[in-house]
């Protein structure tokens, strides 16, 4: 777009132009004069209403001009009664409904308003009809698609914003925190709990439940006591004490996902980057390391109330101290991606442990 | 003196009408801006040569010393035009970059660039999303600017038109020698000689003349060469004839004279600088996308920092509310919208160039749909430029000629004697003669060498009678002289009689012929007897009388009278031997027979009447503003309808009642013919009020000074002014006006440099061609606007809602720019090729204050209507696309705080667990979703606004073929970033499912039926209060 923003050119003087001084008089005398003519105009201006805005105004100003009138009758007719200026306020608000002139105005305003509260609570009906019909047309128990969440992530516990481990087992205060995440997480995972909530289910296969959508669903029960050393039965320290941490491995929860042909979703940790050995071992808890199959398919937070993730405890018995090591853990099995680029938590997971002695 | 009280008078009103703000500044700016209008304040032409002399410190037969002009050279500068001063490139191109939406963009590009470093500062990982994005924004402010830029650098030059005319030498006395010198070094006082064919060097009074005449028609507008002496025959130094202006051409002659101006002090130069000193007023167009550009600006930044305000005290952290902010100056501003606009001008610009309209500066596209008054110079642009018989006048008769472009039928009575006689004298007394080697060429366009007069009556010989030359051969000329008579001492060709001898090409008759022609009351003088029906009769008064009612009425015409008569000599007293000598006159000169009348007019073109019918019907009113006689503008101004034939002006009124002109009530005179000399006692009230009260007004005698005032007059009325014109002389006014046209053909360089349009064929009828497409493209732009504002509530509200609610970012900046940038383009050039509604020509046009390109219902409909259904539509795809992977739409409130953690297990709907990454992509799916909404309902959008006020079956769907390209280009597009670069994460966009394309077309549809129905009650009740409503 073109902008003309030129730079005006001062005009050279036409031949012998002479300019007389008296002229600024007269000039003066224009200027005062209009400047006069101005504020009439001004003022009537002001006394124009032009939109409905200013009708409030305008009511407020004939109440004032009223109160005037009302004054100047009072001190030429003394000691007429007060109910009478409240009587005349009330005919003159009266007379400004049924002006036609001012109603005609103010009943416009109000169509409008009236209008646009129609046409928007019609558009408000059309999005309910729609989030209606759309909320009748998705089953709450099975989403419709689920491309998106699947493969499926994993995370670790204790989980406190960051991936990274650094603690010196001397100093409590620099570990504490894990233990009371990891202690706060296992609570569902209780022994008695999970007895008494869910049924002992046959390991090695899937736990289908037939049945209708909308029926209740049974969880297989995952003990507390499956995670042996890192249950924090034995060590409720779950070995941070010790300087050997044991880190939860959970896999996200896909509705109706099942480990492919049987086989178990394994999980395998090693170094990301970096020496081989400076892990040495980890002892993984339960010992297969994997998710056992009677946790799957899972159907749904509606229906599968008590559904408790399987875990996978790794205890990292021996890792380097003082130093950070990047381990990464991924799942391991058919269905299960873990090199995805751009996500970091499909199918794998990546940490660091830094222990100081 | 008196015009320079006067003017200080005019400057006071004009300041304080102003108002209280006006400061001393603005007064010296205002006096400053009156000084330019000032006429030419030159009283040299009335001086003698002595005190010439005594001025200049010269000498009129030595000239000046060599040292002297030397030292005024240095003092003076050179003689030539002062180029203007020019913006740097780099202003220029800065000013793009900050002008318009630019600065809101450049925020927002900052913006994203301090959150990044905010971002930076908390976590050195953090995506570098922000300062891609602040980086695109950049991008396309700077495209954007370039592309303005590039428009801006089309436009030309002013100077260079002037600069052209600067004569490269000139022969000057100096230490009583005669020199050539450049004619840049010339100063004040030299002793210049001029010869025909010259450009005169620099202002000169002349000194001494030999049958100079000069074409001042560059300077007045006057096509007629005028004689040049040395005599003072007016006070106005434009209309003495002893002054020879800068530029002008010598026709023919010598003269010389003194240098009295040089440069930029001459009177063209004056005029130059009145040219580049005019200010480049902003275009109507210009004012309205400023206005546009300032109210959506003003949306954007009040609902950003409104926003802010909310994020903030929402507890948002400062840097959430930042990229807020961001997001919703992206979403408000239509970053394609001023490119959209630009092309769609300069594709009216190219099919205006089609039709012979040429379009200098883009946005004076729309300028003629908007101009309410044409002040037209007459000559060249109103007229041919060419003198042309119009009528005769023998045996007592007035008969018309053909005075159309061709004089293809001569229709009057030729089987007279006396028409014979007349044709005869009119082929002899004739000094013209075609140039050779033309004849393949019509007559009409044949070049002639000699004066226009002679020209015309040259090629209406020929036209009638057939091959001059050969008559000419056949009647051998004996002797030619122009008789001078002392009781005309002017220089004037009109007092000049001419005179020839001839040999009859009748064998038999061996008498030679006298024929003489000129003026007809000194023809008359010379003539005792008259020619009546091929008979010589006795001159008496009835025939004297009859005369002077012909000459008069033709006069009355502004035409040109020439007179005609003969006389064959007696054989006895001048044999064939006889020696005609001019300087003894041994013939006769009185006693001859007169024959006739001959009325030469510059005549109007013959599509002129039409096109000024059109412009009326338009409801513009055309001036025509003219540098010559008040009489002759009048004639034209009637016959091509400007005056219109029931129409009088006070003086018409008077001479009607016969009363005098002062007491005839001005409100009963329609038309007005105001001279240059009255409009110079005018006050700048008194010519307000004849703007206003006169629906048909020529001013005539005007000086370019004055077109300028009376420009501003018009301006001054908040109308809108086209100027046309050709010469030099209109440049000031041409630049002034809100959009000046000038002629294509007979234009001067200055006067295309000056002008925003220039007519290649010179066809007045094509500035109706030009008012027609303004007109369309101002409803269309509209269109365009409408179209371009609806969907950005619809990029707007995700933001709102994402801040208020807490969803998941329903579209993201980037994706917004897709939709500005990408998909919406191509149908808002598209807008552009719809055909008016209904017939715009017969509308009056529009009010510059009132209808505004972006009106209320405008911005109301296509923000609140339009818009929020938009917006619906586009939320219900959202929910639909996230209700089917797991959110369903309840649970999606308040969810933004943990969808935007870093979590790698969040639970949806369905107790399934979601990695930040995999959220991520559903976001973007979303964005898909939302950009594929938009787009679907933008279609539907697009097809409403084909139309105003019409149905869109009334309008035809398919009319309009750019239209579908447009809707296949947004699906295309749309396609191509969903399927074809889902995969490249840069620009969060993924592979969309299928049936997803199609959620929204319900709302499209209801869009449509909405939009129906809005123009059904607009048509049915026309003026009513939905019609005010919601008519856009």
């Amino acid at each position: 777009m073109r902008r003309q923003l030129r730079s005006r050119r001062a005009p050279t003087l036409p031949h012998g132009y002479h300019y007389r001084l008296d002229d600024q008089d007269e000039v003066n005398q224009n200027y005062l004069a209009d400047e006069e003519e101005e504020a009439e105009e001004e003022a009537r201006m002001m006394g124009v209403p032009n939109l409905e805005k200013e009708e409030e105004e305008d009511l407020v100003e004939e109440e004032k001009e009223e109160k005037e009138v009302v004054q100047n009758e009072e001190e030429e007719g003394q000691g007429q009664p007060m109910g009478n200026t409240w009587w005349q306020k009330l005919q003159l608000i009266n007379e400004y409904l049924w002006d036609p002139e001012q109603r005609r105005s103010l009943a416009l305003t109000g169509l409008i308003l009236i209008l646009y509260f129609l046409f928007y609570a019609s558009l408000a009906a059309v999005i309910t009809i729609c989030m209606y019909t759309l909320l009748l047309a998705i089953s709450p128990y099975m989403p419709t698609f689920s491309e998106r969440v699947k493969p499926p992530g994993i995370m670790i516990r204790p989980f406190a914003h960051s991936l990274n481990f650094n603690f010196n087992v001397s100093e409590p205060d620099t570990w504490q925190h894990y233990v009371i995440s990891l202690n706060g997480f296992l609570q569902g995972y209780n022994d008695s709990l999970q007895e008494e909530m869910n049924v002992d289910c046959p390991p090695g296969q899937y736990f289908l439940q037939d049945g209708d959508e909308d029926e209740d669903k049974k969880a297989c029960q995952f003990k507390r006591s499956f995670l042996k050393n890192c249950s924090g039965l034995e060590d409720p320290t779950f070995g941070y004490s010790t300087g050997r941490p044991c880190i939860l491995l959970k896999m996200n929860r896909i509705v109706g996902f099942r480990p492919e042909l049987g086989d178990p979703v394994k999980v395998s940790c090693k170094v990301q980057t970096g020496d081989e050995n400076d892990i040495r071992s980890i002892n993984y808890y339960p010992e297969s390391a994997s998710f056992d199959l009677r946790y799957y398919p899972y159907y749904g937070k509606l229906t599968h109330v008590n559904y408790t993730s399987p875990l996978v405890a790794m205890h990292f018995t021996d890792v380097v101290k003082n130093q950070a090591v990047p381990v990464q853990c991924q799942l391991k099995g058919k269905s299960i991606i873990n090199d995805v680029i751009n996500d970091r938590f499909v199918g794998r997971v990546i940490f660091t442990l830094n222990i100081e002695t | 003196m008196k015009d320079i009280q006067n003017s200080g008078k005019e400057d006071g009103q004009e300041k304080s009408s102003r108002g209280r703000k006006d400061t001393c500044w603005n007064r010296k700016k205002n006096r400053q801006k009156q000084e330019i209008k000032e006429e030419p304040d030159l009283d040299d032409h009335k001086l003698s040569s002595e005190d010439l002399e005594k001025k200049y410190g010269t000498n009129i037969v030595a000239g000046l010393s060599s040292a002297r002009a030397a030292e005024l050279l240095v003092r003076d500068g050179p003689n030539a035009l002062s180029p203007p001063k020019e913006t740097p490139e780099i202003i220029k191109f800065l000013k793009q970059m900050v002008g318009g939406f630019s600065i809101l963009l450049w925020f927002g590009a900052i913006l994203c660039w301090i959150a990044y470093g905010i971002q930076y500062s908390h976590d050195p990982s953090s995506s570098l999303d922000n300062v891609y994005l602040g980086a695109v924004l950049a991008v396309v402010v700077i495209l954007t600017g370039m592309f303005a830029y590039y428009q801006e650098a089309k436009s030309t030059n002013i100077m260079a038109g002037f600069s052209k005319m600067i004569p490269r030498q000139a022969l000057v006395i100096r230490d009583a020698e005669k020199k050539t010198i450049p004619a840049e070094q010339l100063v004040v006082g030299d002793i210049v000689e001029i010869k025909g064919g010259d450009q005169i060097p620099a202002d000169l009074r002349l000194l001494s003349s030999q049958g100079c005449k000069v074409d001042n028609s560059s300077l007045t507008g006057e096509s007629e060469p005028q004689g040049r002496s040395c005599e003072c025959t007016h006070d106005n130094p434009l209309e003495t004839k002893n002054i020879g202006f800068y530029s002008t051409t010598c026709l023919e002659g010598t003269a010389t004279g003194m240098v009295i101006n040089t440069g930029d002090r001459t009177v063209i130069g004056q005029i130059a600088s009145l040219a580049s000193g005019v200010g480049n007023e902003k275009t109507p167009i210009a004012i309205e996308i400023e206005h546009f550009v300032h109210i959506v600006a003003g949306v954007a930044v009040s609902l950003g920092i409104t926003f802010f305000i909310i994020a903030v005290s929402m507890k948002y952290p400062v840097l959430d509310s930042i990229i807020f902010l961001i997001g919703i100056i992206v979403a408000n501003v239509p970053e394609g919208l001023l490119a959209t606009v630009t092309v769609a001008l300069s594709l009216t610009a190219k099919r205006m160039a089609k039709k012979n309209c040429l379009v200098k500066n883009l946005e004076a596209v729309e300028t003629l749909g908007s101009t309410s008054i044409i002040c037209s110079d007459k000559t060249g642009t109103l007229t041919q430029n060419r003198m042309t018989v119009a009528h005769l006048w023998f045996d007592n008769r007035i008969f018309v000629a053909d005075t159309s472009e061709d004089h293809s039928n001569q229709m009057f009575d030729q089987s007279s004697g006396t028409w014979a006689s007349l044709a005869k004298i009119i082929t002899l007394c004739n000094r013209a003669e075609f140039k050779t080697g033309q004849e393949s060429v019509p007559i009409m366009k044949k070049i002639v060498v000699g004066d226009a007069s002679e020209t015309a009556l040259l090629k209406f010989s020929e036209v009638i009678v057939g091959d001059v030359m050969e008559i000419r051969k056949r009647n051998r000329k004996e002797m030619e002289a122009p008789i001078n008579n002392t009781l005309y001492p002017a220089c004037s060709i009109l007092s000049l009689l001419q005179l020839s001898i001839h040999e009859t090409d009748d064998p038999d008759d061996n008498r030679f012929l006298v024929v003489m022609k000129g003026a007809p009351e000194r023809i008359l003088e010379k003539c005792s007897t008259i020619m009546i029906n091929g008979q010589e009769q006795p001159l008496d008064e009835s025939s004297a009388e009859a005369f002077h009612t012909a000459y008069m009425e033709l006069g009355g015409l502004g035409e040109r009278v020439l007179g005609f008569c003969h006389l064959y000599l007696p054989a006895e007293e001048f044999p064939e031997t006889y020696s005609f000598d001019t300087d003894a006159m041994n013939f006769p000169t009185s006693n001859l027979c007169f024959v006739g009348l001959l009325s030469l007019i510059d005549p109007p073109r013959s599509t002129v009447p039409d096109a000024v019918a059109k412009c009326r019907s338009a409801g513009i009113k055309v001036i025509m503003v003219t540098g010559d006689h008040p009489i002759t503008a009048k004639a034209i101004a009637r016959s091509v309808g400007i005056i219109s034939a029931n129409s009088e002006t006070a003086e018409d009124i008077a001479k009607r009642l016969n009363i005098a002109v002062e007491q005839v009530n001005k409100r009963d005179a329609k038309a007005a013919v105001v001279t240059g000399m009255e409009l110079k006692d005018m006050s700048s009230e008194q010519l307000d009020e004849i703007l206003a009260n006169h629906s048909e007004i020529v001013f005539a005698r005007t000086s370019p000074q004055q077109k300028l005032i009376i420009v501003e007059g018009c301006q001054r009325q908040d109308a809108v002014v086209a100027v046309t014109g050709d010469g030099v002389n209109d440049s000031p006014a041409l630049k002034k006006a809100d959009i000046g046209i000038a002629m294509g053909i007979a234009g001067s360089d200055a006067a295309k440099n000056a002008a925003d349009m220039v007519l290649l064929d010179d066809n007045f009828a094509s500035i109706v061609t030009g008012v027609e497409e303004g007109r369309l493209i101002f409803d269309n732009l509209k269109k365009t606007i409408a179209y371009t504002l609806t969907k950005n509530i619809a990029e707007l509200c995700p933001f709102l809602i994402y801040i208020v609610l807490g969803l998941p970012l329903p579209i993201g900046t980037i994706t917004i720019l897709f939709i500005d940038l990408g998909t919406d383009i191509i149908p808002s050039v598209a807008l552009a090729y719809e055909k008016a509604e209904s017939d715009i020509m017969n509308q009056k046009p529009r009010h510059k204050k009132e209808d505004r390109l972006v009106n209320r219902p405008l911005a109301i409909y296509s923000y609140l209507h339009i818009g929020l259904m938009q917006s619906l539509g586009a939320f219900v795809v959202y929910f639909t696309v996230y209700a089917q992977e797991g959110f369903r739409p309840g649970f999606l409130i308040g969810l933004r705080v943990d969808w935007e953690k870093d979590m790698n297990d969040l639970e949806d709907s369905y107790g399934q667990e979601w990695t930040r990454y995999q959220r991520q992509y559903q976001e973007w799916t979303g964005y898909t979703a939302f950009f594929v909404a938009i787009m679907v309902q933008q279609i539907a959008d697009l097809i409403i606004r084909k139309t105003r006020r019409n149905s869109i079956f009334q309008q035809g769907l398919f009319r309009n073929k750019v239209i579908w390209v447009g809707i296949a280009s947004q699906i295309i597009i749309a396609l191509i970033l969903s399927y074809g670069l889902g995969s490249v994460t840069a620009l969060n966009l993924t592979m969309l499912r299928p049936q997803y394309w199609f959620v929204a077309v319900p709302f499209a549809a209801l869009i449509w039926v909405y939009d129906e129905v809005r123009k059904f009650y607009i048509r049915r009740y026309p003026g009513g209060w939905w019609d005010m409503n919601m008519y856009y």
